[in-house]
């Protein structure tokens, strides 16, 4: 998971922590906990809502202080896949508090930026510590979902590297 | 043409589906418009036009003295894709260090007690 593949088209990070899994799993999966890592520095989660059970929606507002004054931002989106204490997968598209998806462009970003992006979550039980893989992929907003997308970009790219002399 | 705008022309191309499978089917080799044309149910100006976005983009090239002028891929503006991806990455590596944190701070509340 961590190598190449992936990379082109997403982040993955992996970390290992001194927690058991169970704990990793809830640092993701309940409101208390979520809000107390989540956010940058200076900023605060007044709201977590999560059902977190495929199809299931999630609606996250982020506070943060800017030059400008205070920001407020509001994150919509879906469980996609749910074991617990080894995988979590959800979408998140910025949106307004009632959960609309905003385009790139209402939110100040380039037209081009995808409007929804997904986040999935690896859990391995190392024993009372936890090996934690994440994967940060955008996704198109016609696309069925990140599978998709990745899938595509991934098989464009080893085509492409198959066939890269032009 | 700056980096984002290159990148906004990137995504824009890819946020098709007849596009995405265009761009699938020239990574199997070159082809021309009417080859491209056949899998759809679209005319041939409505897939020029996909194939018009897709050369914006920087994603097909076209030879210009050929008599079919035959499309190609070129994969550069999808390896500038993972820059997009790559800003996210501090971000993460920040918000990982805080649950570092935070469960260091839980440590002492947890049943088995273990001592920092």
């Amino acid at each position: 998971m961590t190598d190449d593949n992936t990379a082109k088209d997403a982040v993955v990070i992996e970390r290992n922590f001194d927690a058991p899994v169970d704990l990793i799993w809830k640092m993701w999966t309940e409101p208390e906990h979520f809000k107390a890592w989540y956010g940058p520095d200076g900023a605060t989660i007044p709201v977590a809502k999560m059902d977190v059970r495929v199809g299931g929606a999630r609606l996250v507002r982020v506070d943060v202080e800017t030059p400008g004054g205070p920001m407020q931002m509001w994150f919509i989106g879906e469980y996609r896949d749910v074991v617990e204490n080894q995988r979590l997968a959800y979408t998140e598209s910025m949106s307004d508090e009632s959960g609309n998806v905003l385009s790139a462009a209402e939110v100040g970003m380039p037209d081009g930026h995808p409007t929804t992006t997904e986040v999935i979550v690896e859990l391995e039980d190392l024993g009372g510590r936890t090996k934690m893989v994440m994967t940060h992929a955008g996704i198109p907003a016609d696309s069925p979902g990140a599978a998709g997308w990745t899938m595509a970009l991934n098989k464009l790219a080893t085509r492409v590297a198959a066939h890269s002399a032009r | 043409m700056t980096d984002d705008d290159r990148l906004d022309e990137t995504f824009a191309a890819l946020s098709n589906a007849t596009r995405r499978a265009i761009l699938a089917r020239l990574a199997e080799g070159a082809a021309n418009v009417n080859e491209l044309a056949e899998p759809f149910d679209l005319t041939l100006p409505a897939i020029s036009k996909h194939i018009k976005v897709l050369e914006r983009a920087g994603l097909v090239v076209r030879s210009q003295r050929a008599q079919f002028r035959p499309c190609a891929l070129d994969p550069t503006p999808l390896e500038e894709v993972s820059t997009w991806a790559e800003q996210y990455r501090p971000v993460w590596e920040a918000r990982f260090d805080r649950m570092d944190d935070y469960l260091k701070q839980l440590r002492p509340r947890r049943k088995t007690g273990r001592t920092r």
